[in-house]
């Protein structure tokens, strides 16, 4: 350093001078110094470098030290040479052991390579088998869906076997119908089946879910039997299970068949006890009294046996319709009339044994004709819940019915039997019998408890012409007999009376149409009896009767009428006196028998009519005095009456 | 033996009585239909009609029998008031004879039904209010008198059918519930569920000899 700034103000100087002296270029040296002086050593780095390399050793300018100083930096050099040489050594011997582990990687690599090669050959095949497999795995794996999904239509899952196969008497539950219809539906469905190639398939699960269906039916069966048996309460509220069991057994017409037996069963011991509860016990406290407490009053306790009969009747016809609402089944009408029938078969017996005692205790004919009507009506009303008139309590009913019935014509029968056996004389006032009065009081009350029947209209008619020809046909032979030995006019008042008090009766009924016009033509007859009667009455007492007659049959070859016998004109001027006198007061000539009878207004009409034959008689006997044919003198004064006038008098 | 829910706990009958035309056909077929059925037919004896109500919470189905009023079937309906729990005697309000026969039908009522029965007097046809002939207040009186529940109503308008049907179930209901109707005797007109719950003491008394059936 300190040589630069030394040399610094020597080179401003040559620079200088150099200007100053340009006239000698060409000289060597001062070419050379010139190229000394123009080096720039602070631009020569190299230079600078060595020289600062030179100043760490070089510390001594000395002559001998610049003498020494080639050989020092010889010297120098070979040192740092050998050392140059020391330290690559170090570095190739590393380079050589890094060559050595890069060649053993490499080994290492290439086995591994090979190794490699050779798995990847070895595993090939495993990969084709592996894609293999897979392949398979996902066609089985379809094959298994398809399959659960077969089994999930046409199997029953386990929860669903154990619901129908559990315990006998465990209760059976709305579960159990589901896998019912389940099992019915996989039965059904899988006929599918049998029409692809799955037939074996297909047969064998409709063998299977065959079998299960029988067991549940079976089992089914069992319960509601068990169910039904239990049934004997008098109270009989069906539970919609056994309703529904009832739904699903139809399928099984013969199980269907046994456990509505069973029901028909229980049911009717139900009612056979509430009967007999009925009869003998009563309610509670002793109202309402026990049936039979009333057997002294035969109506009442026949119609309470046949009340309680028909609500029974019903309410087992209601129960019956609990049970089968859901069965769907042809006939299921029918089925329930049979069973109704059933049921109330059990009564039969004791109402019928009962009812006979009543009958035969001989109640009277009124009774026997009310019972008779309560057995019918009850008979209709009964057999409007059961549907059928075949079933036994009907039948009884029925039969007691015809039983009453039939003891109430004997027991008519019998009454008109009796009076004809004692035929009593007609009563001095021509009225009616005792016999016919008492005969007719039990008409009435048979007409009366007819009418007040409650079988209906139709059904009431059509006894009714048996029951009146069973009393009035006697009667009427009763009345003739009676009326044989007596004169004309008494028979017919006799007769017309007895008429009249039947015609009353029976005017008070109804369907008494026939009878009565038959009635009223048999008193017509008699009462033209009466009318002749009367008139003939009148005519012998007025005297006009011997004149009358021989007007009458008066002849022409007998001449004329003045010259027959009594006929002259002073005897016919005496009648006609008589005559007068009737005139004057008609009313006095009546037969006393016209009094005995019963019909102011019959007797009213005898003397109308038979006024009006006096009137026609005389008629006739005017013309044949008045013609001249009969000679008599001065007929106007002999007969001073004309008939207009007679007519008007007596009218 | 089974757990099955039934469907109902009691059974009560009734009957319906009171003079021809008064509308106790109508006043069973409003209840039961819930509807007017104005050409109603003549009744002929008996007729019956079922319904389930619910009374106190208890399903109980009502078993009614309407009787024809007609004199020639008195002697017929007169055997259908035994075993009756309740009955609904009814006169018209628009006609004053059928009010006039109350008493008369009152003491077939008392001597054909127990004790217990329960009585309800309906005035009914209170919808013609125009031709009333019987006040409501004497008739309540009559109904006080007799210890009857009384109740006016109308089957052409539904108006206290139910309420009828219903007071006379209520009181009945009571009178299980206070043990003065003894149900285990035959013909109390109420019939229960074994399995149905029991009121008060009615537990308490023994089951009548019901077992083993003999046919
Ligand atoms: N306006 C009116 N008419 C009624 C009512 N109830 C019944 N009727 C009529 O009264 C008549 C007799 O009714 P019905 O039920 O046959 O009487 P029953 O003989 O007591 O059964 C029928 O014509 C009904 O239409 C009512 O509440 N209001
Ligand atoms: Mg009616």
């Amino acid at each position: 350093m300190a040589n630069t700034k030394e040399e610094s103000p020597v080179d401003g100087s040559t620079l200088s001078s150099n200007s100053n002296v340009p006239s000698q270029p060409n000289n060597p040296l001062s070419r050379k110094l010139n190229k000394i002086l123009e080096t720039r050593l602070d631009n020569d780095k190299e230079m600078l470098e060595a020289l600062k390399a030179l100043s760490v050793f070089f510390t001594e300018n000395s002559l001998r030290t610049r003498r020494n100083l080639r050989g020092d930096i010889e010297r120098r050099s070979l040192t740092i040479n050998e050392e140059f040489a020391r330290i690559f050594k170090e570095v190739k011997e590393e380079l050589e052991s890094v060559h050595e582990d890069v060649q053993a990687m490499s080994t290492c690599c290439e086995e591994m390579t090979n190794r490699l090669k050779a798995a990847k050959e070895q595993t090939q095949d495993l990969i084709v088998k592996t894609n293999k497999l897979q392949g398979e795995n996902q066609r089985l794996e379809v094959r298994a869906q398809v399959a659960q999904a077969f089994l999930a239509k046409f199997q029953l899952s386990s929860e669903e076997m154990a619901t129908l196969r559990r315990a006998r008497d465990a209760p059976v539950t709305e579960d159990f119908f589901k896998v019912l219809s389940r099992v019915k539906h996989i039965h059904e469905d899988v006929k599918i089946l049998l029409r692809t190639n799955q037939q074996t398939a297909g047969l064998e699960i409709m063998e299977q879910m065959a079998v299960l269906q029988e067991k549940a039916y079976e089992q089914l069966y069992r319960w509601a039997q068990n169910e039904c048996r239990g049934l004997t309460q008098e109270t009989c509220d069906i539970s919609p299970v056994l309703t529904q069991a009832m739904e699903a057994l139809q399928d099984r017409p013969v199980l269907y068949k046994y456990t509505l037996d069973e029901f028909g069963t229980a049911r009717r011991c139900a009612v056979v006890r509430g009967f007999i509860d009925a009869l003998t016990r009563g309610g509670p406290g002793g109202t309402p009294r026990p049936i039979e407490m009333h057997s002294h009053d035969p109506l009442r306790y026949v119609g309470d046996m046949l009340a309680w009969l028909h609500q029974a009747t019903a309410s087992e016809k209601e129960h019956l319709e609990a049970l089968l609402k859901q069965v769907t089944l042809q006939g299921v009408g029918e089925n329930m009339q049979e069973v109704v029938g059933h049921i109330t078969e059990g009564v039969c017996r004791p109402l019928k044994v009962r009812i006979e005692q009543v009958i035969v205790a001989e109640p009277g004919a009124v009774l026997l004709y009310k019972l008779s009507n309560l057995l019918k009506f009850y008979h209709h009303t009964i057999r409007s819940i059961i549907g059928t008139s075949v079933a036994s309590l009907l039948m009884t009913i029925e039969e007691m019915h015809l039983l009453s019935k039939k003891m109430f014509f004997n027991s008519l029968s019998l009454h008109a039997s009796r009076l004809m056996d004692k035929v009593e004389l007609p009563p001095p006032d021509l009225g009616p019998t005792a016999s016919l009065n008492q005969t007719l009081s039990l008409l009435r009350e048979v007409l009366t408890s007819h009418d007040s029947s409650v079988v209906p209209l139709d059904a009431r008619q059509a006894d009714f012409a048996q029951v009146l020809s069973c009393i009035l046909d006697p009667l009427l032979q009763l009345c003739t007999v009676s009326a044989s030995n007596l004169g004309t006019a008494d028979m017919a008042t006799y007769m017309v009376n007895s008429l009249y008090v039947m015609k009353t009766t029976l005017a008070l009924f109804e369907f008494t149409d026939k009878r009565l016009e038959m009635l009223e033509f048999q008193i017509e007859a008699h009462l033209d009896t009466l009318i002749n009667e009367q008139a003939s009455y009148v005519l012998t007492r007025a005297g006009l009767s011997y004149i009358y007659n021989c007007v009458q049959q008066h002849t022409a070859e007998q001449g004329p009428l003045s010259l027959l016998p009594s006929m002259d004109s002073s005897s016919v001027k005496a009648a006609m006196v008589q005559f007068d006198r009737y005139l004057s007061s008609p009313d006095t000539l009546m037969m006393p028998q016209l009094n005995f009878l019963l019909s102011a207004a019959i007797k009213e009409q005898i003397f109308r009519q038979s006024t009006e034959l006096v009137c026609r008689a005389y008629g006739e006997v005017y013309t044949a005095l008045t013609s001249p044919a009969n000679t008599y003198t001065d007929p106007e004064t002999l007969l001073p009456r004309s008939p207009q006038q007679v007519q008007t008098l007596l009218s | 033996m089974t757990a099955a829910p039934y469907n109902y706990s009691y059974i009560f009958k009734y009957i319906i009585i009171g003079d021809m035309g008064v509308g106790k056909s109508c006043l069973l077929h409003q209840f039961t239909e819930k509807k007017f059925m104005a050409d109603c037919p003549h009744t002929i004896g008996v007729e019956f009609g079922t319904r389930i109500m619910e009374v106190h919470g208890q399903k109980v189905k009502l078993q009614i029998w309407d009787t024809a009023g007609q004199e020639r079937f008195r002697a017929v309906t007169r055997s259908y008031y035994r075993g009756a729990a309740g009955a609904l005697m009814v006169y018209d309000i628009t006609r004053r004879s059928t009010y006039n026969h109350l008493s008369s039908w009152l003491t077939d009522a008392r001597n054909l039904t127990n004790p217990n029965t329960v009585i309800i007097l309906i005035g009914n046809k209170a919808d013609l209010e125009a031709q009333r002939d019987v006040t409501y207040e004497e008739a309540k009186q009559f109904a006080e008198e007799n210890g009857l529940l009384f109740l006016e109503a109308s089957a052409k308008t539904g108006e206290n059918v139910e309420e009828a049907f219903l007071e006379a179930a209520k009181k009945i209901y009571q009178n299980i519930q206070d043990g003065s109707l003894d149900l285990n005797a035959a013909e109390s007109g109420v019939q229960h569920k074994p399995s149905a719950p029991q009121g008060g003491r009615l537990n308490a008394d023994s089951q009548p000899a019901k077992e083993g059936c003999s046919c």
